[in-house]
């Protein structure tokens, strides 16, 4: 690290501006509305953001908003959690794995194009599960065919958040067949207004409708929008993968941490502030939501210095996925049956509302989405633990 | 600061890995004395180290990890009480202990008060009282070291299911106080005993970070070498997930540790004392998880004697009963959160 930045001043900035610039009322504003008052919350307070240069603290330095210290970092997101502000979940995918990825692996010329447009307000989304692929992404069977200066899209992918406002998306794709799965996969920067493109937003059980379906259907993709070689697709994906495991996170845990006194606060209403049991278990989640937060910025300070090791993105997703999961789980015991009652949902929602049956089931987005527990159990075990693979060759009936 | 810590947690592990797991003290401490390991969080001017807490817990940790006795942390918890005092023959005394000459022991958990004259009360889970010249005494208005041979002072050891550690009863009836040298009084008192609690829980904490560690370490290495089906158990993935998770909780507790430890350097009494109950709490849980676990992953020959497993498992349900109790570890943690919003 540089010189020692002026803590003190910087939170001060950050506090103060947030002071003026939080909309107020919002949570109440996105509960039980429409799609448009959510996007119009979400494009003002972006802007208000970008402008002020908070809404890219984690860009490395030379960036717009970029180059912060990790004590920096989090300084911005305590004070953003802390002031009960938005997130900025329509732009989560552009801010963080777009940026990632072309961070890591686009063309000076896809940086130089495409970052001044996210800062501007572009709206993306990712491309990769396909019905029948999920966690086994690689088996994905979207094709890519080029033909001339193009590639030609033709498939369908589910599962992306946002993917009805999205102006761009990172696409996974198949150019090639003949080699194991992973090698034919290519990278992409698909125009989501490009004709051929359908997008069918997916109802949840939460009420909204975060994610959606898209269908290409001879959807054309300027070569120049290749992220990487052919086939080299697998490798950029493993770049956004690991952007959303590990950078995402200190936000979100720092949000977490300021969701424990939600939580205190429900137990006071519900009037159980005096059962033990209850008490021990949020005493004892708070350590584990510590616990998280320390995780999650030593994992920054990792990709700071570049020592991460294999695996160290799966620990700190694996940690906090479970620990939300226990998080929300108390909030709703506390809330008991009053809980149930449904008041509806809150669109675009942080995972800490304090509306427990919704952020309990919000709370298998971590569990789920950007590689499931189950897979990042496989990840660590393999590549932190050495502990080998599974044979591959699957036969029924025969065994291994 | 990390690195030092590394540092001097890879010294110790040096020293210890020549000797066997759960090695006897008489063959450690001599080592210990030598290389400085009680002086560790002492400040310069009395001839310490000056490393601080996170020293302590970067050698603890390694303790842990090789089941080491539980001498070692009464021994820095009476260095510590005696840098606080005021007595004029402290910076001798603290280098008597240091050179291993005059060893004092303390309980591992808080002592309890009785009525009666003078000093009484009963100290449980004191290591190596056989040794000890002195016990450390922490009484709410009162630190003070009393000579074991005292009048009124009664010592029995107490086998418990943990063979690593070797731990003794000292009840203390009427015992005269000018027996003793006083350390403090009074708020001094008070102010000093939350201290040592911080210190031993820290310290708890670190021996069972390393501890679940080295233990969840060698499951997996045993996973991989036994064969059952025709393959490694490594292979299979509903053994391969519960190792998983609990890697992933004890990078949690150690990054707990690491993090509280260098917050609590730069946070008043109040903050650091709960920043050591958190770190404890998690880290004396994940212990018993993982100890608990791994029992099962190893099968059979985890219920034999000759095999190490066990071993672990005692000292990790040992410790959860050492330092401020979970119970109270975690009404310390939530209690400020609901006072905030009461």
């Amino acid at each position: 690290m540089s010189a020692a930045p002026d803590t003190a001043t910087l939170r001060a900035e950050v506090r103060d501006w947030l002071a003026h610039h939080v909309p107020r009322g919002w949570r109440e504003a996105m509960t039980n509305t429409g799609q448009d008052a959510f996007v119009e919350l979400q494009k003002n307070w972006f802007t208000a953001l970008s402008a002020a240069g908070y809404a890219t603290p984690h860009w490395p330095e030379g960036w717009p908003g970029g180059g912060r210290s990790l004590t920096e970092q989090k300084i911005i997101y305590e004070e953003v959690a802390r002031a009960d502000a938005p997130r900025l979940i329509l732009y989560f995918v552009a801010l963080y794995h777009a940026a990632c990825t072309l961070q890591e692996c686009g063309s000076p010329e896809q940086q130089a194009r495409f970052l001044p447009a996210i800062l501007d307000g572009q709206i993306w989304c990712q491309g990769f599960s396909e019905p029948n692929a999920g966690s086994d992404l690689a088996s994905l069977r979207t094709s890519a065919k080029r033909r001339g200066d193009v590639y030609v899209i033709n498939g369908q992918k589910t599962w992306s958040t946002m993917a009805q406002y999205a102006d761009r998306c990172l696409l996974l794709a198949r150019s090639d067949n003949s080699g194991v799965p992973q090698a034919g996969l290519t990278y992409l920067l698909l125009d989501m207004r490009a004709q051929g493109v359908t997008v069918r937003p997916i109802h949840q059980i939460t009420g909204d409708d975060e994610f959606a379906e898209i269908f290409f259907d001879d959807v054309e993709v300027p070569v120049t929008d290749r992220v990487g070689e052919e086939g080299a697709g697998w490798a950029v994906a493993q770049a956004t993968l690991a952007s959303e495991r590990g950078l995402t996170l200190v936000e979100l845990c720092q949000r977490m941490r300021r969701g424990l006194p939600l939580l205190a606060a429900q137990m006071h209403a519900s009037g159980c502030a005096h059962d033990s049991g209850l008490r021990r278990r949020l005493g004892a989640l708070s350590a584990q939501v510590d616990a998280a937060c320390a995780l999650a910025d030593r994992y920054l300070l990792k990709r700071i210095s570049h020592t991460e090791a294999p695996g160290d993105a799966s620990v700190v997703k694996l940690y906090y996925a479970r620990t939300l999961r226990e998080f929300t789980r108390l909030g709703r015991d506390v809330a008991g049956l009053g809980g149930q009652y449904h008041g509806g949902f809150m669109r675009g929602a942080p995972q800490e509302t304090g509306n427990w049956p919704l952020d309990f089931m919000n709370s298998y987005n971590w569990s789920i989405a950007g590689g499931s527990n189950e897979i990042q159990r496989n990840i660590l075990a393999e590549r932190m633990l050495g502990m080998p693979r599974e044979p591959k060759d699957w036969r029924l009936g025969g065994g291994g | 600061m990390l690195d030092l810590l590394t540092e001097l947690e890879d010294s110790a592990d040096q020293v210890l890995r020549g000797m066997a797991l759960a090695p006897a003290d008489a063959k450690l401490w001599p080592q210990a004395c030598e290389l400085g390991w009680l002086l560790v969080t002492a400040p310069e001017e009395l001839g310490g180290l000056d490393l601080g807490l996170a020293g302590a817990c970067a050698l603890q940790l390694a303790l842990g990890r090789y089941l080491a006795g539980a001498s070692y942390l009464p021994a820095l918890l009476a260095a510590e009480a005696l840098c606080a005092s005021t007595l004029p023959d402290r910076q001798e005394r603290l280098a008597r202990l240091a050179a291993g000459e005059d060893y004092i022991t303390c309980p591992l958990v808080d002592w309890r008060p009785a009525a009666g004259h003078g000093l009484s009360g009963m100290a449980m889970a004191v290591p190596a009282a056989d040794r000890a010249g002195q016990l450390l005494v922490v009484a709410p208005d009162l630190v003070a070291l009393v000579p074991l041979a005292a009048a009124g002072v009664t010592v029995t050891r107490r086998a418990t299911w943990d063979s690593t550690r070797d731990l003794f009863e000292v009840v203390l009836d009427g015992v005269d106080t000018n027996m003793c040298s006083v350390l403090a009084r009074g708020a001094q008192a008070q102010a000093l005993a939350q201290r040592l609690a911080v210190v031993r829980d820290f310290g708890l904490a670190a021996d069972a970070v390393g501890g679940a560690d080295a233990l969840l370490a060698m499951t997996v290495d045993y996973l991989q070498t036994r064969r059952q089906f025709g393959r490694p158990l490594a292979m299979f993935q509903a053994l391969k997930h519960r190792c998983a998770d609990l890697k992933a909780d004890v990078e949690a507790a150690r990054a707990l540790l690491l993090d509280n430890l260098q917050r609590a350097a730069a946070a008043d009494d109040a903050a650091t004392a709960l920043l050591a109950k958190g770190a404890r709490h998690l880290a004396c849980a994940v212990y018993l998880q993982v100890a608990e676990e791994s029992l099962q992953l190893h099968g059979g020959i985890g219920m034999t004697a000759e095999h190490p497993c066990h071993l672990f498992l005692k000292r990790a349900m040992l410790g959860e009963h050492l330092g401020t109790a979970p119970g109270a570890c975690a009404e310390a943690l939530a209690a400020p959160l609901l006072a905030a919003q009461g």
